[in-house]
């Protein structure tokens, strides 16, 4: 299987010319399995660019089906979803997984983002492909070939956040992201969830010397610890704070790549950037 | 009078090479007269003007923000504006009265959970909001501010501002006023227009002349320029305009400068480049026309 970055900032979208190399869209993952088989991973502006360039395939013709993996629903994660065309084309299937939150469903939350206040598209009912919402389970869900685990690994006021876990064949690929490691509890099954992943994805937005309110996410140091712990073979950092420029995260991989090496670690650092295509 | 543009795009943000000139980010316009900082909508650009905001030696205490309605691409900054989170700041905000639901709800529920893990109670900035109508017009200081409908999914405002140094109309996002009348329910839309009754004419011609009026002699007219005349033709019931019918208003209102604005998701900026050339070509002498793109800054007076 191989994965897409389409989209890899945090919070909000940072367009301009020192978040270009790594990109300012945000949050969405492209994951395409070796039977042509196409999930994605969350829906924030990436999502955008992602839909645009599946419209010149399938998608285009409405013969498209893409399994969309939604790991909450903060903005960064979603508003992406309806823009591109590939929504509005009869014919094309979107199944959605994710999480339900106590103020409601995530379809709910969903045609909530699409109500006329928000959206001239008036609610779901009149997004053109057919679309399913699915809440998610700890329960496999299989794709073609691909494996989907997903775990719920925290929760923010009423909206838990899930991670998930690929796999195909011996292959795995973790998704992990907006987590906050608040107790061993939570670390213990991070690691557990990730355990000899090929890749592991995971949201750095700051490293732990740098003081900012942001309402608990982990830290670089966290996503490095973790993929560590689980034995991950590469690390994407993923979900670059919006101030983050290009200059920063080079040093930022200079910096931490060098203290792996330093302790002779193996483990592959490396940050998600918009554009780039990895074999997993 | 000082215009900054700190966003000039419509639908949503993009940040890709090929728009770094115009911008990416969303509609958001500053306009600092004597005293008074008014902010015209909330895109992503806002997080940027916060920023400077914020820099300067004695940041604003009091601000005035005037949204022309609520979808995404205009509210998206907010929460990302700095000066929410300081204590002396006031900011009010200005959009239209709904009978469905209250501008701050609106907004509240916007950025609360499940969407963000924001209340607008624990802000420390204070929030006053102020629900207006199309037809009103007020004071914020020494500014006049004039507020006219626009013809948008859902019912939108533009906004005239008029200082003794300038005059400024914004009218970010809002279709022609021949084919399709907007207001509170959903167009379907099945590829040919449905034929207007005599009722509905007459109120896209009064909106018209309404935004005429509103943008009359004005120095800048930031106008929505979303689509080409092929994109009008497949999406008019999205509720924006070509830049051809920008010009049209802007000659007809007697402006003297045509900012395009809106701008497409896709638009480059050197598609943008050739449109304001073909416009240009086509104005009369007397009307410049431009692109908005963001860190344009204008002035008018001292």
């Amino acid at each position: 299987m191989r994965i897409a970055f389409w989209g890899v900032r945090g919070y909000v979208p940072t367009p301009g010319a020192d978040y270009l190399r790594y990109g300012g869209n945000t949050c969405c993952i492209a994951l395409h399995g070796t039977n042509g088989e196409l999930l994605a991973l969350d829906s924030g502006t990436g999502f955008c660019q992602f839909g645009d360039h599946l419209m010149r395939g399938d998608f285009g013709q409405g013969r498209g089906q893409l399994t969309l993996l939604i790991s909450h629903t903060y903005w960064d994660h979603i508003l992406g979803l309806p823009f591109p065309g590939v929504v509005h084309v009869p014919g094309n299937q979107l199944r959605i997984y994710g999480p339900d939150s106590t103020r409601g469903s995530l379809e709910m939350v969903y045609d909530g983002i699409l109500s006329p206040v928000y959206s001239p598209v008036y609610g779901l009912a009149h997004i053109g492909a057919t679309h399913n919402f699915v809440p998610i389970t700890t329960e496999p869900v299989q794709v073609g070939s691909l494996t989907i685990r997903a775990m719920p690994l925290s929760q923010r006021l009423n909206s838990p956040i899930w991670a998930y876990r690929i796999e195909e064949g011996e292959r795995a690929l973790v998704y992990i992201t907006d987590v906050r490691y608040s107790n061993d509890i939570i670390w213990r099954k991070a690691v557990g969830f990730a355990k000899h992943a090929n890749l592991l994805i995971h949201s750095a937005p700051y490293t732990r010397q740098e003081h900012v309110q942001d309402y608990g996410h982990s830290r670089v140091e966290d996503a490095i610890e973790l993929a560590l712990e689980s034995k991950v073979e590469r690390l994407y950092l993923f979900h670059h704070a919006p101030t983050r420029t290009d200059a920063q995260l080079d040093q930022l991989l200079v910096h931490y790549g060098a203290e792996l090496n330093a302790h002779g670690h193996t483990l592959i650092l490396d940050a998600a950037r918009e554009g780039v295509q990895v074999e997993v | 009078m000082i215009v900054r543009i700190w966003g000039t795009r419509g639908s949503y943000p993009v940040a890709r090479a090929n728009v770094l000139r115009y911008g990416g980010n969303t509609t958001c316009v500053e306009v600092r007269a004597g005293e008074r900082c008014i902010v015209l909508d909330a895109g992503t650009g806002m997080r940027l003007l916060g920023a400077a905001l914020e820099a300067e030696a004695q940041p604003p205490e009091a601000l005035d923000l005037l949204i022309t309605h609520t979808h995404w691409d205009h509210i998206i900054g907010f929460p990302f504006f700095a000066p929410l989170a300081r204590k002396n700041c006031a900011i009010d905000v200005y959009g239209l009265r709904r009978t469905q639901s209250s501008l701050r709800t609106t907004i509240a529920n916007a950025l609360s959970d499940p969407l963000l893990p924001m209340d607008l109670e624990d802000l420390r900035a204070r929030l006053h909001f102020h629900e207006i109508h199309e037809g009103l017009s007020f004071n914020l200081g020494d500014v006049k501010v004039c507020a006219a409908r626009a013809n948008h999914p859902y019912r939108a405002l533009a906004y005239r501002l008029e200082t003794p140094e300038g005059v400024l109309a914004f009218i970010p996002d809002t279709g022609p006023f021949h084919t399709v009348l907007f207001g509170e329910e959903r167009i379907v839309w099945n590829g040919s227009p449905q034929p207007n009754s005599e009722a509905e004419l007459q109120t896209l011609a009064e909106m018209r002349a309404g935004i005429i009026k509103l943008a009359q002699g004005a120095d800048w007219m930031f106008y929505d320029a979303q689509f080409t005349d092929e994109q009008y033709a497949r999406f008019p019931h999205w509720g924006h305009s070509t830049a051809s019918q920008a010009r049209e208003i802007a000659e007809e209102a007697g402006v003297r400068e045509l900012l395009l604005f809106h701008h497409d998701p896709h638009r480059s900026d050197d598609e943008l480049d050739r449109i304001v050339a073909d416009q240009q070509a086509l104005a009369p002498p007397g009307l410049l026309i431009r692109a908005a793109y963001e860190g344009l800054e204008l002035r008018r007076g001292s």
